[in-house]
């Protein structure tokens, strides 16, 4: 096998030399090929070169450098103006500190690479994690966000950049990209976002960068194999991985990436003359650049967060119950008696993801049995605490006897230690999940049947094979009802408002011993009568914490779900972004606050949104003619409409789509990477109908676009750069009611 | 040979990316009329007798008929009690009997065939349905009749699935397998045999296809009659469809796609039989349009035309209508109490979601709240359920013009004098007790309210979709009361404040103006005395609103209805489930008897229709696979009919299966009976498509006919006969037969389940819990 893959290997140059030579011949580019040689020729033949030819020639070099010089200053301008917390600050800032701190935390929005990065920036800042950033409040003297600000402004300023040469990678003519390049630079929605400690920055740069490295990497299709085309394919895998590890958004440029090289493979897949090892090695390099390179990177950012967050903190409960006895500084697991007995007193961990604590407390089922409630909490108190109690058939706790210790087929009792009832079900419908029967607490100690008695199930023991002993947090056990024959199951449907949003627990008929929302362990455990012992010795893997961590951030995340009773002033919905109906207010609206306002260029948003329908129109219009027999694309024609014109529309697709169908809150800034996917599909757009007009028409249009942009962004730039004083005198920016920049 | 088929495919393919797919379907068809062509050549060759007579297919179809006539009406009559959704379309056949205005979220078509059935036996809809269980006998409802009507129908769908087959040119084993899966389900049977409206689905569902195949076979002589006259039933199946329930939006998808796929044929340039002209090109645009979209739409609105026109008293359905549109129903309690408003009457508002009213009493708001937020410490004004003086309000003029008998309007801004304490409703740009967002609301004293904070009282009487100057009306007036200055809504919602303020509803000022929750009403006036003339009933007029206007409402209520549909229920299913048959519905049970109904399929048909859909997406995928490596494994004539025919009636199953998957409302098994139809389909075709193989003599004469070297002769459709003239059918018979009997089984073994009779000992039921379907009695 090893020399055959050498022999792959080493004929590869040979193999790949070959089919560009084919594919050289097939679309005649030879004049291509030679046509910059010639021109260079003439150039060079030209004694003195003006200066305009100079700059033309040197054009790829200062373009992109005026460009980035803009961007920062637009960006970095005036940033610490403002010393209060700003808007979502309050969130990445707060996780910033978590990480300075190095506290376990537990956050459903996004994954860590981007807070990572903020709490670099912090660190770099000179910050020790002490700052709590309530919103509005004003940061104290020592901690210098102005240098946190610049961090992400970075981000968002190197966007501009990378935009030039994404357009210029999919061969838009100069004025095109320039308006392209003009349309990112000149967006004061993606100005005013960039300005802050926010992650929208590092995801907006990953996704610009993604999208620059695939265009990069399909200008390579014919030199496959090369140096080049592997440095490109693997700087794509790269921002993949970086995007998705900054918010899940990054899914949809990956999905992008992943549709182009299902089409890329299916056309070599058809080509008959290529050798089925180069088709094979083509489809592996895939492999490992698109989907383990990323799964990699993605990897490494949550063993750095492991590896940062070593202290207890507010997220533990959201993890197992032995990932958090190996953090430093947690009760779990610390002198806890290694085995339980009868008398002892425990919490109750479920070992589903996500999964939460035991809990009751007093406040009764609304409908059903009318009992008290049964939930599953992830936060610590004393109404997660339970006693173990023999059944009422056997002999009945004795304090003052030799402890018994329990195992596996015991039959118990649980007795919940705030309210002295008992852990009981009955042939009630659960108030959620009809299908299975309710779970209450019922009785006190003397009052109660035999619907109080649960027997325990051993499925798994992490220390020890001995079964006939439960143990603190390495048993894993099932609870079944002795009655009913039902399972104890938390398994993450939240309860509605009554039931305070926490997990419904209920009682299900179904059998499954793999399910592990019906498994549950010991976390804390005190007994007086027996020795402390240390069972938190045993480590869970990594693995199993970043997948239990992965699946608790899904499962949370879909309880995000709008509640009709909350009013939220801030959300909007999906119709309202690209007709720019609505902006945003960052910060309070009191006239001694500096007031930002998130709304963008109405040009870029307007056009872009226009230029969407324009495109479809001329897709149907060229499909409708090719169908009637008109030749009028070549083959060249037809490759630029699909790769700068139809993968930027689908982009925007990608990243538009998800938030029509999710049912979730969302707010403006969740249109801003489809919004740069529009823009691309503008400038393809503006450049296909110029392309071959009169140089003086091709001009004009681009000055009146140009200027316009400009224009509206110098126009609404207090937005950006911070309104101060009463808001009144900002009235001429109120195109309508609804851009809510000013209350005049 | 089979080479340089599959090479400018190839290349065609190539050139376009973006609909590659499209291409393929392009490549295909065009094929298929060379393929008319090169049949017509074969044909000549076989005896013309075999072609004319399908006596067999006659006799056959009598005995399917036969057959689902007696599976569906046999004991039809038990159980004589309400069974499961009975409750419901029961209920509203009456409540069309009785005239009286009702609220259901699917279509009227469907309900009114139940009306029209109730009509024909003359009866009077005195039944309300009001409980599974409830008896028929002992209520004298004519159950039969009303059960009878899906049971045609259903009974109806086999033969139209049987023609399918038939029409679509598949031989008689094919025809019966796929005939015999919907015969022999007992899903199917379980669902037309009850009052529901899922047999007039699936039926429409299925003579939509029919009919827009028999169209599609016209396809040669357009514009004539006939192929009009397919076309508009095709229309009107599919309005029956989409007008039963909403559904039946996936078989305008099935067809719809079907169509976009036609004319791009016709538009070609290269087309076979002439290129069109783009003026003929259009014809046979707005002929479809108009047949299949137009048309629809019409019947569709006529349904509710016939809905509206029947139902003109006041009922239970009147709560989710406008006040305008309640008005248009006779009876009704809007038309008898509404009286106009004066300024300095008293009245009592009450929030319509909550039902609270709007309440106010001396103690005072808490200087601080639990989370150290500071309130005004002005006096509460809550919401409270109960009839107390504490609600009365009057109605005071904003210009305080003492003039008696001046109606209240809409746009108006008034002040609210609180009876009780004698003092005025304000609101403030302070935080509310629970919401930092909303404003406070509070009273100010009289003095007050004429001095410093006299703006801060004012209040907008904003009519729900009113009129300007329209006057303002207690009960049919449900309106929102918008604070002047700060442009705030009066709202509330259901959490209790705490103990000091008794537990009431929080009342505040909702910057947010558009959402229902906003809404009030004026219940009472108690300052007018019970005899006080302006209460006398004036003999009103049933207004009326244009059909549109009321359409229109209603849709969107039903929509928004729809949506709201999510709670949980016992025996819900995800669509995943269904394919595999995981999981069924407890229709009906009876306790003395150990009998129940579990609406369940045919295991044994459901799986081989389920593993079929599979072979055959295989299938295709390893053709596409072989295909773009130059490898051509079929033979030009199955490929065409596997692609087209097959793949239309794959079409039909995958878009009448996955669109649930993205709709958020609680499912049943039921909803994919008109995907299992689309199943059935696709099995039959497809053991025709393994078991049989075309002749040599075909092919060649179909290479010789694409290269050009012989002539081209008249077209016409081949009958299944003509297709496999002097071929061996024994391996489809052999397949039709045994796939006949292992359904045949799998029925014969649920039919308890099914029929709801015979009870089944703890033995029985057990055997029958194969993938642990949830049975009753089972211990």
């Amino acid at each position: 096998m090893a020399g055959t893959d050498r022999a792959a290997v080493v004929s590869g140059a040979d193999v790949g030399d070959a089919v560009r030579r084919r594919n050289v011949a097939a679309s005649q580019p030879v004049a291509v090929v030679q046509k910059p040689e010639a021109e260079y020729l003439k150039k060079t033949a030209q004694k003195s070169p003006s200066f305009l030819d100079v700059l033309d020639q040197w054009e790829w070099l200062f373009a992109p450098l005026i460009f980035t010089a803009l961007a920062f200053f637009t960006r970095f301008y005036k940033i610490g103006l403002s010393p209060i917390v700003t808007w979502d600050e309050a969130h990445f800032g707060k996780f910033g500190s978590h990480y300075l701190k190095r506290e376990f935390y537990f956050d459903v929005h996004a994954t860590p690479a981007g807070k990572l990065l903020v709490g670099l920036s912090g660190y770099l800042a000179g910050y020790n994690g002490s700052f709590e950033f309530k919103s509005g409040e004003t940061y104290p003297e020592e901690l210098n966000y102005t240098f946190m600000r610049q961090f992400n402004a970075f981000w968002g300023a190197v966007c501009v950049p990378m935009a030039y040469w994404t357009a210029k990678e999919l061969n838009l003519r100069r004025p095109a990209v320039w308006l392209v390049t003009l349309m990112v630079l000149c967006e004061n929605s993606y100005t005013t976002i960039s300005r802050f400690i926010l992650l929208d920055s590092m995801l907006l740069f990953g996704t610009v960068a993604t999208t620059l490295c695939w265009a990069k990497f399909h200008s390579q299709r014919k030199n496959s194999f090369e140096p080049e085309w592997f440095l490109w394919l693997f700087m794509t895998g790269l921002s993949i991985g970086f995007v998705t590890s900054i918010k899940l958004v990054g899914l949809f440029v990956t999905a992008l990436v992943g549709l182009y090289t299902i089409e890329d493979l299916w056309r070599k897949f058809g080509d008959t003359k290529l050798p089925v090892t180069e088709l094979a090695a083509h489809f592996i390099a895939r492999v490992v650049g698109l989907i383990i390179l990323p799964f990699l990177v993605y990897l490494l950012s949550f063993a750095i967060h492991f590896a940062v967050l070593t202290n207890s903190g507010p997220g533990d409960a959201q993890m197992s119950s032995l990932f958090q006895a190996n953090l430093r500084g947690t009760e779990v697991g610390r002198d806890s008696p290694l085995e339980v007995a009868f008398g002892s007193r425990v919490t109750i961990k479920n070992m589903g993801y996500g999964g939460g604590l035991l809990h009751s407390h007093v406040q009764t089922y609304p409908e059903g049995s009318s009992q008290q409630q049964v939930t599953c909490y992830h936060h610590k108190d004393a109404n997660n605490d339970w006693f173990f109690y023999p059944n009422r058939r056997s002999e009945d706790y004795n304090a003052e006897a030799e402890p018994r210790f329990i195992g596996d087929k015991d039959t118990i009792r649980l007795i919940h230690a705030q309210t002295g009832r008992n852990l009981h079900s009955h042939e009630i419908a659960a108030p959620v999940t009809k299908a299975d029967k309710e779970v209450s607490c019922y009785g006190n100690m003397t009052v109660g049947d035999e619907k109080d008695h649960w027997k325990i199930e051993v499925i798994s023991d992490a220390a020890s094979r001995d079964r006939s002993r439960v143990r603190t947090l390495t048993t894993g056990f099932r609870l079944k009802h002795e009655v009913l024959g039902c399972y104890l199951r938390a398994g993450n449907t939240n309860l509605p408002q009554w039931g305070f949003k926490q997990i419904e627990v209920t009682c299900t008929k179904e059998n499954k011993p793999r399910d592990t929302y019906t498994h549950w362990n010991i976390e804390a455990h005190t007994n007086e009568k027996l020795p402390p012992g240390d069972p938190g010795k045993y480590r869970s893997p990594f693995f199993k914490d970043f997948l239990h961590l992965n699946v608790a951030m899904m499962t949370s995340n879909n309880a995000l779900v709008p509640d009709p009773d909350k009013q939220d002033d801030l959300a909007s919905q999906w119709w309202q972004w690209p007709i720019l109906n609505v902006g945003l207010r960052m910060c309070s609206w009191d006239d001694s606050i500096v007031k930002y306002f998130l709304l963008g260029n109405p040009l870029v948003y307007w056009g872009t949104t226009a230029g969407l329908g324009v495109f479809g129109v001329l897709v149907v219009w060229y499909l409708l003619r090719w169908q009637r027999g008109y030749k009028e694309l070549s083959e060249d024609d037809v490759d630029q409409i699909v790769y700068a014109g139809l993968y930027p529309v689908i982009g925007w697709f990608l990243h538009y789509l998800p938030f029509v169908v999710m049912a979730r809150v969302t707010y403006v800034h969740h249109y801003y990477p489809a919004l740069y996917f529009a823009i691309l599909t503008f400038g393809f757009l503006v450049d296909w109908f110029l392309r071959n007009q009169k140089k003086a028409i091709q001009y004009s249009i681009y000055a009146i676009l140009d200027a316009t942009v400009i224009g509206l962004y110098i126009f609404f730039m207090p937005i950006c750069w911070g309104m101060t004083g009463s808001n009144k005198q900002y009235k001429y920016m109120k195109w309508f009611d609804s851009w809510r920049m000013s209350d005049a | 040979m089979a080479a340089t088929t599959a090479t400018p495919q190839g290349s065609v393919r190539q050139r376009n990316v973006a609909g590659s797919s499209k291409k393929t379907k392009d490549g295909v068809s065009s094929d298929v009329e060379v393929d008319k062509v090169a049949n017509s050549k074969v044909v000549k060759s076989v005896p013309a007798a075999a072609a004319g007579s399908e006596r067999d297919y006659k006799i056959v179809m009598f005995f399917v008929t036969a057959l689902a006539f007696l599976t569906r009406f046999w004991g039809i009559s038990h159980p004589n009690e309400v069974v499961f959704d009975e409750v419901h379309f029961g209920k509203f056949a009456s409540y069309y009997l009785e005239k009286t205005y009702f609220f259901d979220v699917h279509p009227p078509f469907g309900k009114l065939l139940f009306a029209f059935m109730g009509w024909l036996v003359g009866y009077d809809g005195h039944f309300h349905f009001e409980n599974i269980g409830d008896s028929y006998i002992a209520n004298k409802v004519p159950y039969v009749a009303f059960r009878s009507l899906p049971a045609i129908l259903g009974a109806l769908t086999v033969s139209v699935v049987y023609l399918i087959m038939w029409e679509s040119g598949y031989s008689l084993p094919a025809c019966l397998i796929a005939a015999s899966l919907v015969l022999l389900d007992n899903a199917h049977i379980g669902q037309t045999r009850l009052i529901l409206l899922d047999a007039t689905l699936v039926f429409a569902m299925a003579c939509s296809l029919l009919c827009y195949i028999k169209f599609y076979k016209l396809r040669h002589e357009p514009f004539s009659r006939k192929w009009w006259k397919w076309l508009v039933l095709t229309g009107f199946a599919l309005s029956c469809d989409i007008s039963t329930k909403y559904v039946g939006l996936f078989a305008f998808i099935t067809i719809g796609s079907a169509v976009v796929i036609d004319l791009w044929d016709l538009l070609d340039i290269k087309r076979p039989g002439g290129a069109l002209s783009l003026p003929d090109f259009g014809k046979h645009f707005a002929a479809r349009a108009f047949g299949l979209i137009i048309l629809p739409f019409i019947f569709y609105l006529f349904w509710f035309q016939v809905h509206f026109a029947i139902l003109t008293r006041s009922g239970p359905g009147d709560d989710f209508m406008t006040p305008e549109f309640q008005e248009t129903l006779s009876d009704n309690v809007m038309l008898a109490n509404a009286i106009t408003i004066d300024y300095y009457d008293t009245i009592t508002l009450r929030h319509k979601e909550t039902k609270t009213y709007l309440h106010s009493h001396p103690d005072r708001y808490p200087l601080r709240y639990d989370d150290g937020r500071v309130s005004s410490q002005g006096q509460q004004v809550t919401g409270y359920p109960y009839n107390d003086t504490n609600n009365y309000w009057q109605v005071l003029p904003a210009d305080d013009d003492p003039k008696l008998g001046r109606h209240v309007r809409n746009h108006e801004l008034v002040r609210l004098r609180h009876l009780v304490t004698d003092t005025i409703l304000l609101s403030h740009d302070v935080a509310s007790p629970y919401y930092p967002t909303n404003q406070e609301f509070t009273t100010a004293t009289i003095t007050d309210a004429k001095g410093d904070r006299a703006a801060d009282t004012l209040f907008e009487i904003r009519i729900d979709s009113g009129k300007p100057n329209q006057e303002f009306k207690s009960i049919s007036g449900h309106f929102k009361l918008i604070h002047n200055p700060s442009k705030v809504a009066m709202w509330t919602h259901t959490t209790p404040l705490p103990d000091w303020a008794h537990k009431q509803q929080e009342i505040n000022g909702n910057k947010q103006l558009a959402p229902a929750s906003n809404v009030w009403f004026v219940e009472d006036i108690p300052s007018l005395l019970e005899d006080d003339p302006r209460r006398a009933k004036v003999e009103r007029k049933v207004k009326t609103l244009p059909f549109l206007r009321k359409w229109f409402e209603l849709q969107r209520s039903m929509f928004w209805h729809n949506n709201q549909l999510t709670s949980s229920h016992p025996y819900a299913s995800y669509p995943y489930q269904w394919p595999f048959l995981l999981r069924g519905v407890s229709f009906w049970t009876q306790n003395d008897t150990r009998q129940q109904i579990y609406f369940l399929g045919n295991p044994i048909g459901w799986w081989i229709a389920s593993s079929v859909l599979a072979i055959y997406a295989g299938i295709i995928l390893a053709d596409q696979f072989s295909l773009r490596r130059g490898v051509d494994a079929l033979d030009h004539r199955s490929r065409s009919r596997l692609y087209n025919s097959t793949g239309f009636f794959f079409l039909a199953w995958a878009t009448h299966y996955f669109p649930f998957y993205v709709m958020g409302r609680q499912l049943f098994l039921h909803h994919y009976l008109p995907a299992h139809l689309a199943s059935a389909l696709v099995t039959g075709a497809l053991v025709e498509f393994v078991f049989s193989a075309d002749s040599v003599e075909h092919e060649a004469a179909y290479q010789a006919i694409k290269a050009g070297k012989k002539p081209v002769a008249a077209k016409r459709h081949l009958t299944a006969r003509e297709r496999f003239a002097g071929q061996s059918m024994l391996g489809s018979w052999v397949a039709a037969l045994v796939i006949f009997t292992l359904t045949f089984a799998g029925w014969y073994f649920f039919l308890p389940l099914t029929y709801g009779y015979p009870g089944l000992t703890i033995e029985q039921v057990l055997r029958r819990k194969w993938l642990g379907y949830d049975l009753h009695f089972a211990k």
